[in-house]
């Protein structure tokens, strides 16, 4: 289904590294395998004949449902890690991300209190690091993941003195 | 004994230069002196401590009378002298323990600057921008109140924990630092208010040691004027019609059908944990919403209410972040109104309910007092007709007033309130409509927005709407535009972000009075002025300029709140 983007009309955006798709390929494996260990469990203890209660359809639909969200979420990775972009516009970074649910942020440089630079484990491995903005309101969710190291340490030295040339009171 | 190990300097030398003085061989001289908060106060704070050691063994003694025992073991007299050793000791420890409290507890206004020393063990250093100042607040608790004394407190921006504390300060005193702090923070200060006169006077005084009585800078109380009040009745009535009694009469309901059916008459229990924390709950709103009234003062909006434990809270121009006014269903035959605001540092406040009652702009009002504090909270509605585009805000529907509804097309996904959801933006703030039974209003000054986003989901996609969601600091308001066509939404999104740019560039400083200019303070502000900013009502020549200065030493130093935890000795 082509869908019509919500983002205002006319402005580069630029993505952010495809390699980010392997960081979110991996919180996924790690955070599914968990789940689905977990919810395998009381499949394994009936089969065993250990467990008397939950009845086997039960005890195999569970599982097999979180399996299936589970795949269609890994299928839509790839598209949502393209669908993050991030646009400096002359007085405010404009933020996008998501497909089904998307979201659209600006954030005036002269709003911004700090910036944050955060690096993982596996963004290290792969040289990524996600900045993030922090203005007086918590509402503002604003993260730019997967970013090349490089690109990350000029954002937020081109982020800080924007925003020191702009900085306005509350 | 020194009290400052790593004090930046000796006291009277703030660590940066204030930015903002105009001249500052005037006021460096009667600054030095640091001063202490009332003694009694750590008693007043640690009542609760005594009147538990009070409670626990007059509860021991009243048990022993009741159950016709001696009221002594026969062994007491061979204890008693450790008994009453051991006592006198943990005694002497807590007064000891109070008094060194106190001793170290000082506090200094000075250079635009606050500082608070605090800490025995562990020495805490805080330090606070008055320009920075959000809100302040006089608290009388019961005790302190019946000694007389006040606590001060005051919000800065930015801050993780909010709050400046003094406590506790004679009411008098609490009153003449609010009247200090806030001449300071509104940039009236350099003693040029007072006139020379005074400022003379003050540095005629010797440096000796600080009284309370001698503050950094006598500044006189800005006049106000009362607006409104709400009287108990309205507030007894307000509180039977809300929310919480629906469920109380329907929770009821639902337990008595339950008893009856079920021959079960356990289900009166559950009623009564429920009733007493319900009780508590009207019994704090009440408490805390008796005698409200709002003034107004060259300071700021003031609010002061409470039964038992009163406050006073001293909001200045300006620094509203949005603001809510709701009616609920049951209240609108009555045509009562309630508002909140958002405030930077009221949200993150520790304890819950007090962070509530603080955000309370009006407890329950009519119509005539929602319009006279929305003018208070919105100086400049920035619309020839504000009283019809905020009526229309409050009760209309549709095009009333210039709003934009949720497109037709769209009202399936909110089958009532779509003629209601809308917006309108004046020249000062944006407002936004919600809700045919629970109506709500929200109003974003343009220069308060701190970012916006655009949001969609699916089935919004499938209709071309979409949510516009305003961030501002911490508080009950979160202003959401729900289900706007998906044009006038982008468009709303542009227009916006370019508005809260030309807003803040208007805004350019945190001191009041130097943006507002002469209406309030009539000769002195002359002094301050730069040459050239000459009539009133176009103070925007100089002010950028002053502005930048302020704002470049603000991003440089951001060390406008400070907070050191130091071991020592």
């Amino acid at each position: 289904m082509r869908t019509e983007a919500i983002d205002p009309p006319g402005i580069a955006w630029q993505r952010v590294s495809p390699k980010y798709i392997t960081v979110r390929l991996v919180e996924w494996a790690v955070a599914n395998l968990v789940t689905l260990l977990v919810l395998s469990a009381p499949l394994v203890f009936v089969l065993l004949g250990w467990w008397r209660w939950p009845p086997l359809w039960l005890a195999i639909t569970v599982p097999s449902a979180t399996l299936l969200a589970a795949l269609w979420r890994l299928v839509l990775i790839p598209r949502q890690v393209r669908a993050i972009g991030y646009a400096e516009r002359d007085d405010d970074l404009l933020i996008r991300g998501g497909i089904f649910f998307q979201r659209t942020m600006a954030v005036p440089y002269g709003r911004m209190q700090y910036v944050d630079i955060a690096v993982g484990p596996v963004e290290r491995a792969l040289g990524l690091c996600s900045v993030k903005l922090h203005t007086a309101s918590p509402g503002t969710n604003a993260r730019i993941p997967g970013l090349p190291a490089a690109e990350g340490a000029r954002l937020r030295e081109q982020l800080a003195a924007r925003g020191e040339a702009r900085l306005a009171g509350l | 004994m020194t009290t400052d190990g790593q004090l930046p300097g000796p006291p009277g030398e703030p660590p940066a230069p204030p930015p903002s003085q105009g001249s500052p061989e005037t006021n460096r001289t009667p600054d030095d002196g640091w001063l202490r908060v009332h003694p009694a106060s750590p008693f007043v704070r640690g009542w609760v401590a005594l009147a538990a050691i009070t409670f626990f063994f007059g509860r021991d003694l009243f048990e022993r009378t009741l159950q016709g025992q001696p009221v002594f073991e026969d062994g007491f007299a061979r204890r008693a002298p450790w008994l009453l050793g051991g006592g006198a000791v943990v005694l002497a420890v807590a007064v000891l323990g109070f008094v060194l409290t106190w001793y170290f507890t000082k506090y200094q206004v000075s250079g635009g600057y606050v500082r608070v020393d605090s800490g025995l063990i562990f020495r805490q250093h805080r330090q606070a921008r008055l320009d920075r100042v959000q809100a302040i607040d006089i608290v009388q608790p019961l005790l302190a109140r019946i000694f007389g004394l006040a606590e001060l407190k005051f919000e800065v921006a930015d801050a993780g924990e909010s709050a400046v504390r003094l406590a506790y300060l004679k009411l008098e005193d609490a009153r003449q630092l609010r009247a200090t702090i806030l001449a300071q923070a509104s940039g009236a200060s350099a003693g040029v208010v007072t006139g020379a006169g005074v400022d003379a006077a003050a540095a005629a005084r010797p440096g000796g040691p600080a009284g309370p009585e001698r503050l950094a800078r006598p500044a006189p109380e800005a006049p106000e004027t009362t607006v409104l009040s709400v009287p108990p009745s309205r507030l007894l009535g307000s509180l039977i019609l809300s929310e919480q009694s629906v469920f109380i009469v329907v929770g009821g309901i639902a337990s008595v059908v339950l008893s009856t059916l079920t021959d079960n008459r356990a289900f009166y229990f559950y009623l009564v944990p429920a009733a007493l924390g319900l009780a508590a709950g009207y019994w704090n709103f009440f408490n805390k919403g008796f005698n409200f009234t709002a003034a107004v003062s060259p300071d700021g909006i003031r609010l002061r209410y409470g039964l038992l434990d009163t406050q006073a809270q001293t909001l200045p121009p300006g620094r509203i972040q949005a603001v809510k006014v709701a009616q609920p269903p049951l209240w609108r035959p009555f045509g009562w109104y309630r508002m909140q605001v958002n405030a930077a540092g009221y949200g993150v406040s520790g304890n819950a309910a007090e962070g509530n009652t603080r955000t309370i702009l009006l407890p329950v009002g009519k119509l005539p007092d929602v319009v006279a504090m929305l003018s208070l909270v919105l100086p400049d509605p920035g619309t020839p007709q504000p009283g019809l585009v905020f009526t229309a805000g409050l009760n209309g529907k549709d095009s009333d007033g210039g709003f934009v509804t949720t497109p037709r097309r769209a009202r399936l996904l909110a089958p009532l309130a779509w003629r209601r959801n809308g917006f309108t933006a004046t020249d000062t703030a944006l407002l936004i409509r919600s809700g045919r039974w629970w109506r709500e209003l929200v109003l974003v000054p343009h220069q308060r927005t701190q970012s916006l986003a655009l949001q969609q989901g699916p089935l919004a996609r499938r209709f071309r709407v979409a949510d516009l969601v305003l961030h501002t600091t911490a508080g009950p308001v979160a202003p959401r535009l729900v289900q706007a066509g998906l044009d006038e939404a982008r468009q709303l999104f542009d227009d916006q972000s370019a508005r809260a740019r030309l807003a803040r560039k208007r805004q350019t400083t945190e001191q009041w009075l130097r943006q507002v200019v002469p209406a309030v303070a009539p000769t002195p502000m002359g002094a301050l002025q730069l040459p050239g900013a000459a009539a009133p009502g176009v103070p925007m020549p100089d002010a950028p300029a002053r502005g930048d200065t302020t704002d470049a030493a603000a991003a440089k130093a951001r060390d406008h709140y400070q907070q050191e935890g130091q071991q020592h000795g």
